[in-house]
């Protein structure tokens, strides 16, 4: 197992290698750059040629790719991730403002996600084509099919617009300073939408994944046979069905993770919620090299690790996998 | 959601008004980028409407008349505080919502339209108000030939400052700070950007604390732009500045504000300046500015009390927000006279980007004169713009040089009359023909504008009615507005009529230079930006006479030529100047609009204050 697990992780670093200098040549090969923002490509105007130079030798983005792929990969080699050509601010530390907002926001709206899926997925499996079942299959499929920005808006229109009970934007009142409680009941009042709108989302497919789950399970042999020997309904699914539907479950939901610090672009933009899916399209937008391969690449590796966790939990929830 | 249904140039425009760059490099520019750029991303905006308002000086005038300009719904209170009781209050946070969260708050090393906030904080020498006049700020009078600041050969001009100015910091401001701006400037390692204006300066000399001269390399019109943002010498150690310096991000001023604290995506804190001159003012404790990238919800927002002021309000946004307030909801809505750009139609005059031969049908002056006359402008107001916009038949008619002069009326009889006149006879399909040439042309703007698309329709149906046939053909920005490089369809002279807005400066010189002949694009010269490809001699001529000197009268008599000229000739036709419009919470009080830059009203921040 030891051996697997370090051979996995020696497998990592070309790998992240590899996708660091895709990534790289894939960015530089958009159109537009980062000067897009001042350029003045008639030459006459606010901003002049000479200041443009100015700014391009000083991102060096005069030389060759290789030579700037280089240097990009040396300095992160030395722990220096680079300076943002937007704000001039180191590329880690704009990264690590970010991280808690999107963690608080993704991270409650997945525990919702699950405190939900899992109930509705098991009782719809149990109860296969109940009126239950078609509730909640019909539910799934209209959350899955509803763009997030859509759900998002319309929260917006009915509590803030309509019946003006939750706050807009943000994740704290800009007028006042709360402290102590008031700030705890501040800050909840801004989570209850975009958290819902989170939660509603991922709600609708993992329910999905965890009824499949149940239902390839509950059609095993061995469900017959806990059933035959006498063990109540209650105890086959809890102990005998969901422990083994569990396997797929959280391989699916250990690749969501990455997807936690990564974000939302369009529930953070909408409640102008400062978190990473907001910086990197951002980043994105302005063309902020420094700032886009730190989230890629920080991204890439998050991917590459969960994917080894789930492999690992694998083996260990399912005696039948073994690695060498 | 996004920037679809959005005419892109006239996002453009918006923030080109906004942040004060010049529309045309910011059309090209956008155009050049696509619209990947962030700057036109986030400018999400509904469709295009009419912003608008009077094309004469006079009309310039939004804020000495405090509500409705042209006729609107909107606006019922009072601009400036009209308080109930008393004077203003003191204390009390404001919100401005920002769309599009800048890299650094210092115009002088940002030119993204989000970082002019930072009027809150850093005061400019010059604020030109809604006639265009420049007026003084942190100088003590603007230069003139009459009071010496301007030399008899117009290459110095000597700034004086106010005296007892500080900076928030409490040390004092004075030449000594204009020079190392300028320093900062001419060293290669710093990185500003900064206008065109600043590369034509030659020397900055401070003569007395107070006292600044600065030598220019050539007529410099644009000489009351600089000094929008003077670094304070004292808080630096060198003159190679960039964007990395705590201070490019969070500036040092001289205004009602200080920055305090900047959240990147979240927030940025502004307390009041302890050391402003005026010991009253600013009335508020301090301004947050949230940012909020969200068009739509940071609308809804505003509508429901969250935010003061929204950075910034485009035309698009005036139908929700009248609607709000006449429901009652806590917004007013500001409609300005002027403000805007004019949108125009810019006719080639050239065969296919050649301008040694005239177009075959836009190259015959009846054609044109003719088209002047058969385009119903009042309709397009009326039935599309819902009323906001106004007519101006001027080629200058924005900026302290405007020039009233009304607009061709509509009248397609007379139209039909030259037409005829001139030999072009209606053929079987009743399009018009001479010399077997069809009267037939294309007609573009940028695709996705609905409001834009109605109007071209009703524009197409005048010139049917006169035998002129419009073939309507709209394409993405970049492919109208690319550079010649890139084959734009405006470089290369490769298009018989396009739309789009222009022109609302506050000094003519840039807007002017577009029509001149020595800036025709060619392989030689793939910067130009004559799209029209017009040459005329006498035009040039009343260009280079007002471009020759800073005396006021001398440049107004030469425009005032130029713009006759271009009357007669036609190079390009207005349609109809849009409509310009702020709003803010009806809680905000104290503000002034009487400036050229429609979001002016942050430069009163000192007055705002806040009454529930």
């Amino acid at each position: 197992m030891s051996h697997y697990v370090i051979r996995r992780v020696l497998q990592a670093i070309p790998m992240l290698i590899g996708i660091s200098v895709i990534v790289f040549v894939l960015l530089q090969m958009t159109p537009g750059g980062p000067l897009a923002v001042v350029e003045n490509p008639g030459g006459s105007g606010r901003v002049t040629q000479e200041q443009l130079e100015r700014l391009r030798a000083r991102y060096g983005l005069d030389d060759p790719l290789y030579v700037r792929y280089l240097r990009w990969a040396g300095d992160l080699v030395r722990g220096d991730w680079g300076t943002s050509f937007n704000t001039g601010q180191p590329v880690l530390t704009m990264i690590w403002e970010r991280v808690p907002t999107t963690l608080l926001v993704t991270g409650l709206a997945f525990l919702v996600a699950l405190a939900l899926a899992f109930p509705i997925g098991i009782v719809s499996a149990a109860r296969q084509y109940s009126l239950f079942d078609y509730l909640a299959t019909s539910a799934a499929f209209l959350g899955i099919a509803v763009p997030s920005f859509w759900l998002a808006l319309m929260f917006l229109y009915v509590f803030t617009f309509t019946l003006d009970w939750l706050p807009a934007v943000g994740l704290s009142d800009p007028r006042q300073q709360h402290d102590g409680l008031a700030a705890v009941v501040d800050r909840a009042q801004h989570l209850i939408m975009p958290v819902s709108v989170l939660a509603l989302v991922s709600t609708a497919s993992l329910t999905r994944y965890v009824r499949a789950a149940m239902l390839d399970v509950l059609g095993q042999d061995y469900m017959r046979t806990a059933r035959a020997k006498g063990l109540a309904e209650q105890a086959v699914i809890t102990v005998h069905a969901l422990k083994n539907a569990a396997i797929p479950i959280v391989t699916i939901l250990a690749l969501e993770i990455p997807d936690l610090f990564i974000g939302s672009v369009i529930v953070e933009s909408i409640f102008a919620i400062s978190g990473m899916g907001r910086l990197f399209v951002e980043s994105a937008d302005l063309r902020d090299y420094p700032v886009l391969m730190g989230i890629l690449l920080i991204a890439s590796f998050l991917v590459i690790l969960f994917n080894l966790i789930a492999d690992i939990l694998y083996s260990r929830l399912d005696p039948r996998i073994r690695y060498r | 959601m996004d920037a679809r249904g959005l005419g892109h140039a006239q996002r453009l425009a918006h923030l080109a008004m906004a942040g004060r760059l010049s529309r045309r490099e910011l059309l090209r520019r956008g155009a050049a980028l696509g619209l990947s750029a962030p700057a036109l991303m986030t400018l999400v905006a509904a469709c295009g409407g009419g912003e608008d308002g009077q094309p004469t000086p006079a009309a310039g005038n939004a804020g000495a008349t405090p509500g409705s300009g042209s006729g609107t719904p909107a606006s019922g209170a009072g601009t400036s505080g009209s308080g109930s009781s008393g004077g203003p209050k003191k204390g009390g946070r404001a919100v401005i919502a920002l769309i599009q969260e800048p890299g650094q708050m210092s115009e002088f090393f940002n030119s993204q339209s989000g970082s002019f906030l930072s009027v809150l904080v850093v005061e400019p020498l010059f604020i030109p108000d809604a006639n265009g006049e420049y007026q003084p700020v942190l100088a003590a009078a603007v230069p003139t030939i009459e009071n010496g600041g301007i030399s008899a050969d117009s290459l110095t001009i000597t700034y004086k400052l106010k005296e007892g100015i500080t900076w928030s910091d409490g040390e004092p401001f004075t030449a000594a700070d204009i020079v190392f701006t300028f320093e900062v400037y001419q060293n290669p390692e710093s990185t500003p950007l900064l206008p065109a204006a600043y590369d034509k300066i030659e020397s900055v000399r401070a003569i007395d604390p107070l006292t600044v001269e600065v030598k220019m390399k050539e007529i410099n019109p644009g000489y009351l732009d600089l000094w929008q943002t003077v670094l304070p010498k004292h808080k630096f150690d060198s003159t190679a500045v960039t964007q990395e310096h705590p201070l490019a991000r969070l500036p040092l001023g001289t205004g009602p504000f200080v920055f305090k604290e900047w959240k990147t995506g979240d927030q940025i804190i502004l307390e009041r300046n302890p050391n402003y001159r005026d010991p009253e003012k600013p009335y508020l404790d301090g301004i947050t500015i949230k940012v909020s990238p969200e068009k739509e919800a940071t609308i809804a927002a505003f509508i429901a009390r969250e935010y003061d002021y929204v950075y910034f309000i485009v035309t698009g946004d005036l139908p929700a927000l009248t609607q709000a307030e006449q429901e009652g909801k806590p917004v007013h809505v500001e409609l300005f006279d002027g403000g805007a750009s004019v949108e125009w139609l810019w006719l080639n005059l050239s065969d296919g980007g050649d301008p040694t031969k005239p177009h075959p049908v836009l190259g015959d002056p009846a054609i044109r004169e003719a088209m002047d006359y058969g385009i119903d402008r009042q309709a397009i107001i009326d039935e599309i713009l819902g009323g906001f916009g106004s007519l101006t038949g001027s080629f200058i008619y924005a900026g302290w040089a405007a020039l009233d002069r009304p607009a061709t009326p509509y009248d397609p009889d007379k139209a039909n009359e030259i037409l005829d006149a001139a030999g072009w006879q209606r053929g079987a399909d009743d399009i018009r023909e001479k010399n077997g040439v069809r009267a037939s042309l294309r007609f573009q703007t940028i695709a996705g504008d609905q409001t834009r698309e109605l109007y071209q329709q009703l524009i197409q149906q005048n010139m049917k009615d006169i035998g002129i046939e419009l073939r309507i053909e709209n394409v993405p920005s970049n492919t109208i507005f690319g550079s010649w490089q890139e084959g734009g369809l405006l470089a290369r002279g490769n298009y018989d009529i396009v739309m789009s807005r222009d022109g609302y400066e506050v000094d003519p010189a840039d807007w002017a230079a577009i029509f001149t002949a020595d800036s025709i694009p060619s392989e030689a010269n793939p910067g130009g930006f004559t799209y029209s490809h017009w040459r005329n001699a006498e035009f040039d001529a009343a260009i280079e006479e007002a471009g020759a000197t800073l005396d006021q009268e001398a440049r107004k008599r030469a425009y005032a030529r130029a713009a006759e000229i271009f009357a007669r000739e036609r190079p390009a036709l207005p349609l109809y100047q849009s409509a310009a419009a702020d709003a803010w919470s009806t809680r905000l009080k104290g503000q002034r609009t009487d400036y050229f830059n429609p979001r002016g009203t942050l430069y009163s921040a000192a007055d705002w204050y806040i009454e529930e």
